[in-house]
């Protein structure tokens, strides 16, 4: 009973887990979107996927909680190999959380049964229990006063404070973005960066895909340049955004940090 | 000389309302009014099929229509479920069902139900199993179909998200999908139960008791009355419509509300 509570209690330390992905191949038909990706997150990491579209790096978020079954290579995820035939997928994906780009809120459901549903249903939580973490977790994210509002009675950056509350209630070890703010209206991009800031801070493994280079540069520890289905580059943030070493990296951020094509100072 | 679009749409519509009711005028001018009455509104012959209209056949037309929609919601379910499936005979199957039962008359159904299931296997069904099965299994073919429509009408990301947090497929589809589903689908739904509602009346090819008479069977029975007239099935025909009309509103608002708000 007690060691139940306490697995859900609030401020429990996060578990992190580590992710460690080699030679990844994944085709669509003749289409090969993946083309052999190796990476390594270490427990507690933060990593950037940045890259254009069409090169696939949300191909390769989605393979790490196998949302795409992957061609070839290996993917480990804390203590489970996800490329394993035999691997429990509901099981893994209890220590993945997933934040999408279009929230994918469940809209019959308020936003705190949103947050308590895999909890009591996955988790075999009590309801009892489920709402207390739920609202701690709201609470985490700032919309604690919101937890009986239904998804369509949100703005787009409040819905998607409350997915990432919906994942962190199933106490993840490793947590995938899915270029969480690309669909936000710009106003409501920082609430939802603050979020995942402050839980970079408290020593969650990260995966993010996205378009926020202020972000990236910031938050994530390495950022990871993907284009064609290929790793083009990677390392230490502030090095790969402020000083790209590859051609295809310097063209991509030039393009993004500045669409409007006037030198950026270094 | 040259009327304005404004007068010539005047104009226009005039001549329609003029049309209507010289039409209307004529008919209730120049109809045989007795004659009508005492075919179709005879007072003694409408007064006559009370109570047991109300009290045996509207019950007993409520009653098969309940059981048969119980039965072709849980089945159309599973059929849709099956067409939705990875698995391709679970697909091959529901095909051949829906298109087997979606393409035969109802009638023969129940023929094959009343008559023709007892001598070939010796099984004697209760009428209200009978029914239920009968037209249960013909409306499980409809059903499926809207509701297979309202499962994929639930995005996809809804799948996707409710898989990422653990839950295994059915569970998914059992807590996040279906339920949704349910909702998009209500109003072609209501539909089905007015359908079924008017079908279950096809039960009048099976010999059954006064006591499982519905509405029609009572209807056709009443006109047989000497000097009734059609009187008993207008009055069989109006208690379809007490059954049907409130279900036609509660469609709408169903639809209203779904339509306010995509909960």
């Amino acid at each position: 009973m007690t060691e139940q509570m306490s697995s859900a209690a609030p401020n429990a330390r996060i578990h992190a887990a580590g992710v460690s992905i080699k030679d990844l191949r994944k085709s669509y038909g003749s289409n090969e979107v993946l083309k052999g990706i190796s990476l390594e997150v270490k427990p507690g990491e933060v990593v950037c996927l940045i890259g254009p579209s069409g090169s696939g790096k949300s191909t390769l978020l989605r393979c790490v909680n196998l949302l795409e079954q992957p061609n070839k290579g290996t993917i480990h995820v804390g203590g489970f190999e996800a490329t394993d035939l035999d691997v429990d997928i509901d099981k893994m994906r209890r220590k993945v959380g997933m934040v999408f780009q279009q929230f994918n809120l469940f809209p019959h459901l308020d936003a705190k049964r949103n947050c308590t549903i895999a909890q009591t249903k996955v988790l075999k939580r009590s309801q009892e229990e489920a709402d207390k973490v739920a609202q701690h977790n709201l609470d985490r994210v700032g919309l604690g006063h919101l937890s009986d509002r239904f998804p369509d009675q949100l703005s787009g950056g409040q819905q998607q404070r409350v997915a990432i509350a919906r994942a962190l209630s199933m106490d993840p070890e490793l947590m995938l973005f899915d270029e969480p703010t690309s669909a936000l209206d710009p106003e409501t991009v920082g609430d939802v960066l603050s979020v995942m800031r402050n839980l970079a801070k408290e020593g969650m493994t990260m995966l993010v895909v996205t378009h926020e280079m202020g972000f990236a540069r910031e938050v994530a520890d390495r950022v990871v340049f993907m284009d064609g289905g290929v790793v083009v580059e990677e390392g230490v943030a502030e090095q790969v955004i402020s000083a790209p070493t590859q051609a295809r990296t310097k063209e991509f951020l030039r393009r993004v940090l500045d669409p409007t094509h006037i030198e950026i100072e270094e | 000389m040259a009327m304005t679009v404004r007068q010539r749409t005047r104009v226009s519509r005039s001549i329609q309302y003029g049309i209507l009711i010289a039409a209307f005028l004529a008919f209730v001018l120049l109809a045989d009014w007795s004659k009508i009455s005492s075919a179709f509104l005879n007072v003694n012959a409408a007064v006559n099929q009370f109570p047991t209209i109300i009290t045996v056949a509207l019950k007993n037309t409520v009653i098969y229509t309940a059981l048969s929609f119980v039965v072709g919601v849980s089945g159309g379910l599973l059929l849709a479920l099956m067409k939705l499936s990875p698995v391709g005979p679970y697909r091959w199957l529901a095909t051949i069902y829906i298109e087997f039962f979606r393409g035969v008359p109802a009638l023969l159904v129940f023929i094959a139900f009343g008559y023709g299931i007892p001598t070939a296997f010796g099984i004697r069904f209760d009428i209200y199993v009978t029914v239920m099965l009968a037209l249960g299994m013909v409306a499980a073919a409809y059903i499926a179909e809207t509701l297979r429509a309202g499962l994929q009408a639930v995005p996809k990301g809804q799948l996707e998200a409710a898989r990422s947090l653990g839950m295994p497929q059915w569970r998914a589809m059992v807590s996040i999908v279906i339920p949704q589903a349910f909702k998009i689908v209500l109003p072609p739904l209501t539909n089905e139960i007015i359908l079924l509602t008017k079908d279950s009346s096809l039960v009048y090819v099976l010999g059954m008791a006064v006591s499982q008479y519905e509405l029609t069977k009572l209807g056709r029975d009443g006109i047989t009355q000497p000097g009734a007239g059609l009187t008993p099935l207008v009055v069989a025909g109006a208690c379809y419509l007490i059954i049907t009309i409130p279900l036609g509103i509660l469609a709408r608002r169903f639809e209203s509300r779904t339509a306010k708000s995509n909960r």
